[in-house]
């Protein structure tokens, strides 16, 4: 007896730190830090931070920048490389590894900049700063090919029969103000208000070739699906520095969870708020089948809370040694995720010639919805990034900071486009021995990411 | 008059000023701004004495940004510079084994959980004349002469003063002398600081090895023979798919030693392996269940003499003799010879190694005095293990019998592995359903062991070891072992292999013999004599089955000699073993070339097998096999040129199945001058059966020539060229008759696979604190393989052809705390290609598939706190 039933999941948030992923192409993805300097230390800044762009992950870090004006601008460019694999089986019908039918890299860019000025009272130093930074990005790419299964004798390709295409664009941007305080070389206190917002389109689309229209003129239409939204909320973060002595700080940071306003429509339909639908059954194989469809949903961001320290030991080369662990309260948005601990680790050594070198490494934890025994359960996807970096300083004021992060991840998903939309005999060279059915969970696609960034800024004072 | 006068002034102003010279090292900040420099200059300074170092010279003012050359000029005679260092004792100490700790930690996966105590003793080393026989011997690359030579000075009356009168010693090697002298002291202790604390970190995410891959990956759904229907494909038609495995996350270890002085000592690990849980998400049950720990004191005690004590509470180690009866880790070592680097520390000691399934919880005391050492052990552990469905109730349950002990690669709960079960089973009628699975802390293990030692006359001992287990369950390997290992189909046959009499003869608490007990006993005696320059030593130990305890010979029984005999510039080890293929000893460690039930069913049929998971029996195998043969082994330094490192030769038989093996390997240095130097290694082996009707001779051989520069400031650079070659039979019995019309699907004759690698790799330091060595190689294999050794680990390398390249970043960030990074990227064509080749018609596919590397990203990243 086929078993039907629907479990309603409030879309959230997803934890990927590194942007433009097809797995996050409607939940968004959390840009994370947006200094190079922190980003080649594996983005450890909440106690060490000394850039502007650092206040994004503690307010606290503010009063610790150079007197009196400066400004940091900052440009990054990130290459997602994803390669999508399916099961294959040997002739005794057993599972002997992946391949990979679809190979996708797009280069994606940001940008982000602001203003601060410090003035010092007394024993106490005070700052403000304007910032401009993107919070959660949706851009994404894809595109995949499908092709008829003749074969290639005749040194040529076999005919493709349709493209299949997900483009996402826009993200939320957060306009923040950041006001900290700092008493003596004790302690800093920061707090940032952000007005987040920001207009998202996601695009899928099936567009068959001139060969497919030629074969089966009359049946087939390309097919666009797409959802426009609108989102809008508040967010405040506080955040402290405090030194435990000249060696030794630690930094703490608490970003409460925010509920979004959204707005959009999909496919031309009004919706209020976004919400995902899993619609989940069982096939002849007693394995579970999920599809989803996007219809009302409240829109949450995590509460997160950030502690770290950074230690400055006496060294041949001047040396910055940050750590930092994040805890995100993912159980507060969804019962199937477990709360999380991110951890970032990152080392800054200064070389004779001024040049430092940074390195770093960090470790996420992200989830994404899967199924096994007919049971629908959260899949933890670990992220490991390797970074590195240096910064260069010229005419005096000016500093550019360069950092190089290379991370992966790995996750099953189901695939993106169902092989049974294909299914016209017309359209196939062998169509008998073809079994053009959705392959569901139970043979899902692996998905090996990988990402790198490569971000710059220039960071200047007056 | 005015000359004379300003003449005056200024002797009297320098006068003043030389006697008031502001020391760089000292001064404080109101005294730096006396000093005709700005304030931030002065601020400047203290903050390089702070955050980068303190001055050894007035020029290193140079090395501060805001200071330039006009600025110290002006400063020069006002300011003077005091030996000042800030490193204490236990950081100078450190500094100076810091490369000794490296070059234990590379090695430390060979020779896991020694190196802690190795660098216990190199961060705080003991007195060398009061130290005894295996306290020394313990110590890297010291041999029984060397040890004998030191003891038999000291026992004279005679005192060691110093690493040049230690050289003295009579018999005494160079090598042996060198080693130990970073161990020991002998006048003076070089620290006195007590307390220490050790906090090490890693995270590792290779990936699982190709053969763990393959055996997680054979389909566990088995339809019936005379079903008419092929396995449903399915990603979850086995383990790996089933739990998802590919998504395994990363191995973290968190180790944490404290020790004061070398009495106290107390340790506290959690290893979570490759795709467990991890430590934060761990119930305090599986904390304590699966965690390592101990408290250890030892000292020495005047009580009618000498006394020396060991107490350990927690995990153990315990290792005697040549480790026959007792040595208690989860990791094969082939070839452990107990000499050079291939040493085992015998005695008591603390155990926060990573072994799980071999490790002892309790209770161990050991004494020494004077001529004799007694050891007491106590253990209650629960052990993971192989049961089957005994009793032919169709569940797993208390009742049933245990097959084996096995060391899980991954360890699933009891509750994972049943709902994988279930969900294969229901696709299996009822004769195939799995009636053999490993289950974890399924069985009680109690054990209660001493060792006994009487030494009449240093360098000579007489030693005696046991050990009885008993169990909650029963060890019984049944009359139909086949049928519950592989199909009772027409096949089975075929299917088992002559080798798998190493999987029948397991040791039994129930049989016809021996009735019913629920224990197992090993018993045995080693000794070791040092005359001149040769040490002779060996062991002897049954198990107990169906003899008696006091009688020799009636029961399975190992046995193993050897000779080292030491000259100046060479050395020569021969070692003689026999082990019986029924001398079943879980704890047996001692030497041999390869290790249990490699060959049977186990390591050849894994898609077979009634449940893959099996494989684990042969994959994390820690067992000698059961092999009598004997091997020789040199080291010849010709001149300060030519050397041979080292040389072997071993000729052995398998007990299972009369299998005869050569093996020869040898490795030659030509250092024409210090910096450069050329390595040959050649390898050779030989595995032949006399009767060919099943498999025939295979060979391999392996040569690489490796030339290595030595560049200034401790730079390297190393080049290298493996060229291996391995010829050898198919596997007649598993293939279809010739004859018929369907004909084999795989070559009958011989076949030769071929293949090299070439690979080069660079050590730069930028100082002593921060070194990165990078490292590139690129094979093409045919199907061959290689090892090869990396920084701190050995990958292997297989397949069609890849490349990979990997750096590793040693970090000291702080006289005490230190970092490592390593990343790895390795892509290589994996054999599905051939699969492809072989069963896929292009016309007939379904799918079309672009490309079948592997891609591997790699990140290793260690954390060490010391202080």
């Amino acid at each position: 007896m086929k078993k039907i039933f629907t479990v309603l999941i409030m879309v959230t948030l997803t934890g990927s730190l590194l942007a433009y992923s097809l797995l996050e192409r409607e939940t968004g993805n959390y840009t994370g830090s947006l200094d190079p300097r922190s980003i080649a230390m594996g983005s450890a800044s909440v106690a060490g931070g000394n850039r502007l762009l650092d206040t994004i992950i503690n307010p606290g870090n503010l009063p610790l920048m150079p007197d009196k004006l400066g400004a940091q601008f900052y440009g990054g460019l990130i290459t997602n490389f994803d390669d999508r694999s399916l099961p294959m089986y040997n002739s005794f019908d057993a599972y002997c590894g992946d391949a990979t039918y679809v190979s996708n890299v797009h280069p994606f860019e940001q940008l982000a900049g602001g203003v601060y000025y410090k003035h010092k009272l007394s024993n106490f130093d005070v700052a403000a700063s304007f910032i401009f930074h993107p919070y959660i990005d949706f851009t994404s790419d894809y595109l995949e090919e499908v092709r008829n299964n003749a074969n290639s004798d005749l040194n040529s390709y076999p005919p493709i029969i349709a493209k299949n295409y997900i483009e996402g664009e826009g993200s939320i941007d957060a306009f923040s103000v950041v006001t900290a305080v700092k008493y003596k070389e004790i302690a800093t206190f920061g707090i940032r208000f952000s007005k987040l917002m920001g207009d998202v389109n996601l695009k899928r689309r099936i567009i068959w070739s001139d060969y497919s229209f030629e074969k089966l003129d009359t049946l087939l239409t390309n097919t666009t699906n797409t959802l426009e939204r609108d989102f809008e909320a508040f967010q405040v973060q506080i955040g402290t520095v405090i030194n435990i002595d000249p060696r030794l700080s630690l930094g703490l940071s608490v970003t409460p969870g925010i509920d979004f306003d959204v707005t959009g429509n999909k496919d031309g339909i009004d919706v209020e708020d976004a919400v995902y639908t899993y619609f989940t059954s069982l096939d002849s194989l007693q394995d579970v089948i999920i599809t989803d469809s996007l219809t009302y949903a409240e829109y949450f961001a995590p509460l997160t809370f950030r502690a770290g320290l950074n230690y400055k030991p006496r060294n041949i080369m001047r040396t910055n040694f940050n750590l930092d662990v994040e805890f995100v309260q993912w159980s507060e948005i969804n019962k199937l995720y477990d709360d999380a601990y991110n951890f970032y680790i990152g080392i800054e050594h200064c070389l004779k010639n001024k040049i430092p070198i940074r390195i770093g490494f960090n470790y996420q934890t992200n989830y994404c919805l899967n199924n096994h025994s007919g049971l629908v359960f959260a899949d933890k996807v670990t992220m490991p990034a390797f970074t590195t970096g240096t910064s260069f300083t010229f005419l005096e004021n000016f500093i550019f900071d360069i950092a190089v992060e290379y991370a992966n991840r790995q996750y099953e998903t189901l695939d993106l486009f169902q092989d049974s939309y294909y299914d016209y005999a017309a359209l196939w060279s062998n169509y008998n021995y073809l079994n053009l059915q959705d392959r569901g969970w139970g043979n899902p696609d692996t998905v090996k990411e990988t990402f790198f960034k490569i971000q710059t800024s220039i960071s200047y004072k007056w | 008059m005015k000359k004379l006068l300003f003449i005056w002034l200024i002797i009297n102003v320098s006068i003043v000023l030389l006697a008031t010279k502001i020391d760089l090292n000292t001064a404080t900040l109101k005294e730096l701004k006396t000093l005709p420099i700005s304030s931030e200059q002065a601020e400047d300074i203290i903050d390089y004495r702070y955050y980068t170092s303190f001055f050894k010279s007035i020029y290193e003012l140079r090395e501060i940004e805001s200071i330039d050359q006009v600025t110290l000029n002006k400063i020069k005679p006002l300011v003077t510079v005091s030996h000042y260092d800030d490193q204490d004792e236990t950081a100078q100490r450190r500094e100076e084994i810091y490369y000794l700790i490296e070059r234990l930690g590379s090695n430390e996966g060979l020779q896991e959980g020694m190196s802690d105590v190795w660098e216990d003793y190199l961060m705080t080393p003991r007195n060398i004349n009061k130290l005894n026989f295996s306290d020394i011997l313990n110590l890297p690359n010291a041999s029984p002469i060397d040890v004998a030579a030191i003891l038999n000075r000291v026992n004279f009356g005679d005192s060691i003063s110093s690493y040049r009168d230690l050289r003295k010693s009579p018999g005494i090697s160079y090598y042996g002398a060198s080693n130990i002298r970073h161990y020991v002291y002998y006048e003076d202790k070089p620290l006195t600081q007590n307390l220490f604390i050790d906090y090490q970190m890693k995270y590792n995410d290779d990936p699982y090895p190709d053969d763990v891959m393959d055996m997680y990956r054979e389909t566990m759904i088995r339809y019936p023979t005379d079903y008419d229907s092929s396995a449903p494909e399915i990603k979850k038609q086995n383990y790996w798919g089933f739990f998802n495995m590919q998504n395994d996350r990363a191995a973290v270890t968190n180790k944490l030693r404290i020790r004061y002085q070398n009495e106290w000592k107390a340790g506290f690990l959690y290893d979570s392996p490759k795709g467990s849980n991890g430590i934060v998400n761990s119930s305090t049950e599986e904390l304590f269940k699966d965690s390592k720990f101990y408290v250890g004191y030892e000292k020495e005690l005047d009580f009618q003499g000498k006394n020396f004590i060991k107490l350990y509470v927690g995990n153990y180690r315990a290792t005697f003799g040549e480790g026959l009866v007792m040595e208690n880790n989860d990791y094969y070592s082939p070839r452990q010879t107990g000499y050079g680097y291939n040493k085992r520390i015998t005695g008591i000691i603390g155990d926060v190694s990573r072994t799980q399934e071999y490790a002892l919880r309790g209770f161990a005391v050991d004494w020494k005095r004077k001529n004799l050492n007694a050891v007491f052990f106590l253990s209650q552990d629960q052990k993971d293990a192989v049961i089957y469905d005994s009793n032919g109730n169709g569940i797993f349950d208390d009742d049933d019998y245990v097959l084996s002990y096995i060391s899980m690669t991954n360890r699933f709960t009891d509750d994972e592995l049943e709902s994988a079960e279930d969900f294969f089973n229901s696709y299996s009628s009822n004769d195939n359903i799995i009636r053999i699975a490993p289950r974890r802390d399924c069985l009680q293990e109690n054990i209660i062991g001493g060792h006994f030692e009487y030494s009449p006359w240093i360098g000579t001992h007489l030693g005696v070891t046991g050990y009885e287990a008993t169990y909650d369950r029963d060890f019984v390997v049944p009359d139909t072992l086949r049928a519950l290992l592989v199909p009772d189909d027409e096949y089975a046959s075929e299917k088992w292999k002559i080798t798998d009499a190493e999987i029948s003869s397991m040791y039994s608490t129930i049989s016809p013999e021996i009735g019913d007990r629920n224990y197992r006993r090993v018993v045995g005696f080693d000794w070791r004599t040092v005359i001149n320059n040769t040490s002779f030593q060996g062991e002897y130990a049954e198990l107990e089955v169906d003899g008696s305890l006091g009688k020799i010979g009636d029961d399975p029984k190992a046995l193993i000699l050897s000779a080292y005999s030491q000259f100046d510039n060479l050395y020569l080890l021969s070692i003689y073993r026999d082990y019986d293929l029924e001398f079943d000893n879980p704890y047996h460690r001692s030497f041999s070339e390869s290790e249990r039930f490699d060959d049977t069913v186990y390591e050849k049929l894994t898609y077979a097998l009634n449940n893959t998971l099996l494989s684990d029996m042969y994959l994390n195998s820690v067992q000698p096999s059961a092999e009598k043969g004997i091997y020789f082994e040199t080291r010849y330094q010709f001149n300060t040129m030519l050397t041979i490192t080292r040389a072997y030769l071993d000729l052995w038989e398998r007990k299972s199945d009369a299998r005869r093996g050569v093996r020869f390997e040898a490795k030659l240095e030509f250092k024409p001058i210090h910096q450069f130097r050329i390595r040959l290694r050649h390898k050779h082996q030989i595995k032949r059966y006399d009767n060919d009707q099943d498999r025939n001779e295979s060979q391999a051989d392996e040569s690489e020539i490796k030339l290595l520069c030595y560049l200034s400031n401790f730079d390297r650079i190393q080049l290298g060229y493996v060229y291996t070659r391995v010829l050898q039979p198919p596997y007649l019995s598993i293939l279809s008759d010739p004859a018929l019309a369907s004909g084999p699907d795989m070559a009958q004759a011989s076949t030769l696979t071929h293949g090299d690698m070439i690979y080069v790799d660079y050590t730069h330091n930028f100082n002593q604190n921060l070194k990165v060595i990078g490292a590139f190689s690129f094979w093409y294999a045919e199907g061959a393989s290689f090892w090869d050794f990396e920084d701190i680990e050995l990958d292997f390398d297989q397949s069609d052809r890849g490349f990979k390249y990997w750096f590793n970043i040693h970090s000291r960030i702080a006289n005490n705390l230190f970092l490592s990074l390593k990343y790895k990227y390795k892509q290589f064509l994996t054999r599905e290609l051939e699969y492809r080749k072989f069963n896929e018609i292009p016309e007939e596919g379904e799918y079309y598939f672009q490309r079948v590397e592997r891609k591997e990203n790699i990140i290793r990243l260690q954390l060490d706190w010391k202080f």
